[in-house]
């Protein structure tokens, strides 16, 4: 069409002063500063030692899942906390949905806060998901983390020929249509007309519930990226010493799967808590904090 | 208890909520018999099962991932839509509220959880959300459209400017180097000023496109040089393309003034256009600059008032009133004008009255202390 082929042209043919932000809109990967990087994720520091332990939410859930164990950690450690873009108070305006389409973009993520606090054989404590993206972030960074702590962790939630992640496919697409259709609830479902409007902060304020939120359509994102993952193949190229901390009763991660995953490990050891769920770190943080201990 | 009592075994058991107590590990070990008949099983039937038990699976993974972190960290979760499970397999809509009960040394006993059918609530949640992804898909398309036809605005007017500049430059030759019968003048000139009807008519397209485009209009502001003489020649062009209309001017302002002279040109420029094309033609415009703690700038004309509804579209782009098709311009004088007053930190404002239309430009005198970026 002839107007279209004109406006192709437009950027050269454009009068230069007036259109400079209509020319730089959609810039590529831009590089940010450690700052910029801490902030984005909304990096909390706390404690003091040589070390540095680094615990990362996982799907659902924000930082604050990690506060009754992180909080243990403080005298020997420097402990770190922080959010995945879109979720707890992170800046989800950085966020892209095709950029975080599967878990490598979060491991990248880690791997970028690692560089902003200068990491070198820090250890890293991975809920969830997070136990593959740490596994990622390790084989990507060996010299970052010597020490990995997966808890609940799962390579793959599909079953497969041979193996039994527990869920099935339909099982998948029918909890990624529950998101869609429902999220986490209604006030999350409508936070972000309520997020999106930030000269009215006394909006978001009134949402019932304050932690883990999480903007709907990132958490739908999350969702597909962690369930439709099979990360059994990274196990083997692990570098770190690895620990891995199974639930007794766990609908997510069953106990078949954290055996698989501490077998299919080159250094790891498995442990089997008493606590029940998906959460332990909430529901059995001082059991949680005793075996992390034990283990670094 | 007097009579009438209420029974507080009997507001347990048949209250309008349905009521489930769950152990720190998930499993029900008290609900009544509101949720029971909900949910198509004995009361007695529900205890010892898990709670995913009465979930669809997207509930129950929600559950785990979600509410059951939150209710260790705040002890309590409000208004949490959730899907039941009927013994049958029916999915039922429910609203729920939960609490952690603790012990005194905070032990997680159990907890409670309150559930309410909300089947037509939950219509009316879809609704909404499926209303809104319809707008906001909408409203990115119409951005999408705008910016394009803005964007073809912008190339259309600045490549019409290159055969405008040679034609002007064509007109110039021609008067100044050729011989020329009288009758060959009197076209040139016609052509002269239709070159360059022409040509502000794409300088006010590009002004549009600099407006929408490139997030508001760039004015370039400096008190080097003072702004009568920019006023008084605005002024004397309007004159000499229409000798017949009478142009009252007096241009009283303490020099020099801060502001983009050429652009405050362009408003004067429009201002008496507007006026003269709207105006009673045997009634004289009046323009007057004068300053004090602000600059003010006002033409006014007699004739006919502005309409009310006409008043509110007046600042819009490529509103053109009732003027008549034949008349030059694409209603974009007004909506510049009032661009350039922005830009300026300053405001257009119209009274129109049986009496007079007057427009009043006004600025604040001198540079602000920290001037707003533009």
């Amino acid at each position: 069409m002839h107007f279209q082929k004109r406006s192709a042209k437009a950027p050269r043919s454009l009068p230069p002063q007036g259109f400079a932000a209509e020319v730089s809109l959609l810039g590529g990967p831009m590089l940010f500063s450690p700052d910029a990087v801490l902030r984005r994720h909304n990096v909390n520091i706390s404690g003091s030692g040589e070390r540095t332990i680094l615990f990362a939410h996982g799907f659902g859930c924000d930082q604050t899942m990690w506060e009754p164990v992180a909080r243990n950690f403080e005298r020997e450690f420097r402990v770190v906390l922080f959010d995945y873009l879109g979720h707890g108070q992170s800046d989800a305006t950085a966020y892209s949905a095709e950029r975080y389409a599967s878990l490598e973009a979060y491991a990248e993520d880690v791997i970028e806060i690692g560089r902003a606090l200068d990491l070198r054989g820090a250890v890293f404590v991975g809920h969830s998901v997070s136990a593959m993206i740490g596994a990622l972030a390790s084989i990507r960074a060996p010299e970052m983390f010597s020490e990995l702590i997966m808890v609940g962790p799962s390579p793959r939630y599909i079953d497969d020929e041979g193996y039994r992640g527990g869920f099935s496919r339909e099982q998948v697409d029918e909890l990624l249509d529950f998101l869609a259709a429902n999220h986490l609830g209604w006030s999350a479902a409508m936070a972000p007309a309520i997020m999106g409007n930030p000269d009215r902060p006394e909006l978001g304020s009134r949402l019932e519930n304050s932690f883990c939120r999480t903007d709907p359509a990132i958490a739908r994102d999350f969702a597909r990226a962690t369930f439709l993952s099979d990360n059994r193949g990274d196990l083997a190229a692990v570098p770190a010493r690895t620990l891995v901390l199974q639930c007794s009763e766990d609908i997510i991660a069953p106990v078949a799967v954290g055996e698989y995953v501490h077998a299919a490990l080159p250094r790891s050891e498995y442990r089997l808590l008493d606590a029940t769920g998906h959460c332990p770190n909430l529901s059995a943080p001082e059991e949680v904090t005793a075996a992390i201990r034990e283990f670094v | 208890m007097s009579d009438p009592a209420e029974d507080l075994e009997d507001l347990y058991e048949t209250a309008p909520c349905g009521y489930v107590s769950i152990s720190p590990d998930g499993r029900i070990v008290k609900a009544n018999r509101t949720i029971a008949d909900w949910l198509g099983r004995p009361a007695d039937a529900l205890l010892g099962m898990r709670v995913h038990d009465l979930l669809g699976f997207g509930g129950r993974i929600a559950f785990e991932t979600h509410l059951a972190p939150l209710l260790r960290m705040q002890g309590h979760v409000h208004e949490i839509a959730l899907e039941l499970l009927t013994a049958a397999g029916e999915k039922v809509p429910a609203i729920a509220n939960a609490a952690e009960k603790r012990s005194a040394d905070g032990r997680h006993l159990f907890t409670r959880l309150t559930l309410f059918r909300a089947v037509d609530r939950r219509i009316y949640e879809q609704t909404l959300l499926e209303a809104r992804a319809k707008a906001e898909a909408e409203t990115k398309a119409h951005q999408e459209a705008a910016l394009l036809r803005e964007q073809f605005i912008a190339v259309l007017g600045h490549d019409l400017r290159n055969p405008l500049a040679a034609l002007a430059a064509g007109v110039r030759l021609l008067g100044r180097k050729e011989k020329l019968s009288d009758r060959g003048l009197a076209i040139l000139g016609e052509m002269n000023g239709s070159i360059g009807r022409a040509s502000a008519l794409v300088d006010d397209l590009l002004d549009l496109a600099r407006g929408s485009l490139g997030g508001g209009f760039v004015v370039d502001r400096d008190a080097d040089a003072p702004l009568t003489p920019a006023l008084e020649q605005v002024v004397a062009e309007v004159r000499s393309i229409t000798p017949e209309r009478a142009i009252e001017a007096s241009i009283r302002i303490d020099e020099p003034v801060y502001c983009d002279r050429g652009r405050i040109g362009q408003l004067a420029s429009n201002l008496l256009a507007n006026a003269i094309t709207h105006g009673s033609p045997d009634r004289p415009i009046s323009f007057v600059a004068t300053d004090g703690d602000l600059f003010t700038l006002s033409v006014a004309n007699g004739g006919a008032p502005i309409p009310k509804d006409v008043m509110k579209r007046l600042f819009q782009p490529f509103f053109r009133g009732s003027v008549r098709r034949s008349r030059n311009g694409l209603g974009l004088g007004l909506y510049i004008a009032s661009e350039i007053a922005k830009a300026h930190g300053g405001r257009l404002d119209v009274s129109s009255t049986e009496e007079e239309t007057r427009f009043t430009f006004t600025m604040p005198r001198s540079k602000p202390v920290a001037p707003p970026s533009e």
